[in-house]
């Protein structure tokens, strides 16, 4: 048993009895504590299992702005859940069974499940050798052709194969994973279609058709940039899931958009609002640490590339420095920073700078979102270009998405009829 | 005994995803089934994360020679956790908060429209209303 066993095991516990009281608990606004909580606990879940981007998502997220936007919408509904009919004459807690027995049936169905998973850590997991190793490989292989990038991990020299550039078939020889039919397809298909054996880039160096496909004096596939991008999550989350990324910024878009359609009703004066101007402490503390939860969050929205975060993470750290400033100095003094036609225009401005860094790699003469094609000089330097202005779209995006959705909801019920 | 530590993050997954669900099923108060929802979704983060995890890996961030612990290479396929899980749970936390904040929207409304958000009281609500209705229909037409 590893040490990450041992917190995760301890920590997760926690969770699930937080989870049981956020459930169980009458009062929302318990609940909603609760739940951040809940998020807070998780993200030290996550720092454990060294998924550092997902943990910071989730603090910024789920411990600060959805607890938030939770007490918020309180404010317009209900503080307590009322108990059910039954429960009410009775004063005893009434339980759900057809809810409780559909609720373990899937349970043990789900729990029959996982006894064929791999065990937690196992390195022969099906789910390790896909990709990654190929980008550990290509890696390799980018470094030993230009020196001063990133260093070869040690460990990896040792074994010959990782020497050459992706090769599926030689990839995992002796190894039963990659003997999958559908691999040896694919491979074969890539070979088809680049019109020469894979290893046959290596020897030539990626002269000929490849260089002018991939742009560069290697050969690596256009999504790959991990000799240039420190931060694997990035790399992987611009570019081999670029096109993911962009629609889900837009999917961030779209909630912004319907909050608007659902709650702004008219512009109502936002005269007496009670805020918390008053107080000494907080409005001083609150002055004091703006600036630098603005510098915090523009620093992970720039530096996604090389360390964790990112444009997601960065976007809600600087939305929480401008909701803590309607916090404490009321809606209508951030309506002043930020106004509603600005927030509007910039969250459909995070998306279209995404797709116009996509559209501008076309026109350069690539694909879609073919960020070598950024520096044609040095394509594996077109990468982190392209990664830090895809960041900024959908910082800007979030950002101002978040904004609104706190705008919305915190609105007060003074406009609405 | 290994073994069975070896899947204890996959039985609290199924055990947080059903509390998740349990909360969606049987709570009637809308706000409860909207968080309940959204301890689902972690349910799931948390079974993505775990079958990332590599022993004895580390951050997938590219770190400088020497500085981290070497596995062994020839058993392990990476001194990283693998990122792809990372990059996909990443993306689904940012828009599960906007899927929270839609359904958030939606309840005000439906406060607006009922005063209530207690699914029980809105069904009766509904019920008493779709009763007015036909009365009125049957006096017009009776």
């Amino acid at each position: 048993m590893n040490e990450v066993l041992l917190i995760d095991s301890f920590l997760l516990l926690l969770v699930t009895i937080t989870a049981v009281a956020v459930v169980q608990t009458r009062s929302l606004y318990a609940a909603a504590m609760l739940s951040g909580i809940y998020s807070l606990l998780m993200a030290l879940v996550w720092v454990n299992m060294h998924s550092m981007d997902v943990a910071f998502t989730e603090a910024a997220v789920g411990g600060g702005i959805s607890t938030i936007l939770l007490l918020g919408t309180l404010v317009h509904t209900a503080r307590d859940e009322k108990p059910p009919k039954g429960e009410r004459k009775r004063r005893r807690r009434r339980v759900r069974w057809g809810a409780l027995v559909v609720t373990f049936a899937t349970g043990a169905a789900l729990v029959y499940g996982t006894l064929d998973m791999p065990r937690f850590g196992d390195p022969s997991a099906p789910i390790h050798h896909h990709r990654v190793p190929e980008m550990m490989n290509q890696t390799v292989a980018f470094t030993g052709h230009v020196p001063g990038k990133q260093p070869v991990p040690p460990g990896w020299t040792a074994r010959a194969d990782l020497q050459l550039p992706p090769d599926l078939q030689a990839r995992f020889t002796g190894n039963r994973i990659s003997q999958l039919p559908i691999e040896l397809a694919y491979a074969k298909k890539k070979e088809l279609e680049e019109g020469h054996a894979p290893a046959a880039a290596h020897d030539e160096g990626g002269h000929g058709e490849d260089a002018g496909e991939h742009g560069g004096a290697h050969a690596h596939p256009a999504d790959d940039f991990n000799g240039h991008v420190p931060n694997t999550v990035t790399s992987l989350l611009a570019a081999y899931r670029g096109y993911d990324t962009m629609f889900e910024t837009a999917v961030i878009f779209t909630a912004g958009m319907s909050l608007i359609l659902l709650l702004r009703r008219r512009r109502e004066d936002d005269q007496g609002h009670a805020t918390l101007e008053d107080q000494v402490i907080l409005r001083v503390m609150c002055k004091l640490f703006i600036p630098f939860i603005l510098i915090f969050g523009l620093y992970v929205i720039s530096h996604g590339e090389i360390g964790p975060g990112g444009g997601f993470q960065g976007g809600v750290i600087l939305a929480t420095a401008f909701i803590l400033y309607a916090l404490i100095f009321g809606r209508p003094a951030l309506q002043k920073i930020t106004p509603q036609w600005l927030t509007d225009a910039l969250m459909a401005v995070g998306v279209l700078i995404y797709a116009g860094v996509g559209v501008t790699t076309m026109l350069l003469g690539g694909k879609f979102l073919d960020y070598a094609r950024l520096n044609p000089l040095s394509p594996g330097d077109g990468g982190p270009l392209g990664m830090t202005l895809v960041e900024w779209g959908v910082g800007i995006t979030v950002c101002t998405t978040m904004i609104t959705i706190f705008n919305q909801l915190a609105e007060r019920e003074s406009g609405s009829d | 005994m290994h073994d069975l530590l070896g899947i204890y993050n996959y039985w609290i997954y199924v055990a947080l995803m059903m509390i998740g669900f349990y909360g969606v099923i049987a709570k009637g108060n809308l706000i409860k089934q909207a968080i309940s929802l959204s301890l689902f979704q972690t349910a799931i983060f948390l079974f993505y994360i775990s079958m990332a995890v590599v022993d004895g890996g580390t951050a997938p961030i590219w770190m400088a020679e020497g500085a981290h612990k070497v596995p062994d290479p020839l058993t392990n396929p990476s001194p990283y956790d693998n990122p792809l899980p990372h990059v996909l749970m990443l993306t689904a936390i940012v828009v599960g908060v906007s899927i929270l904040a839609v359904a958030l929207a939606i309840i005000i409304n439906i406060k607006r429209a009922y005063g209530t958000i207690e699914y029980e009281e809105i069904l009766e609500i509904e019920r008493q209303m779709a009763a007015e209705e036909l009365a009125e229909e049957a006096h017009v037409h009776g």
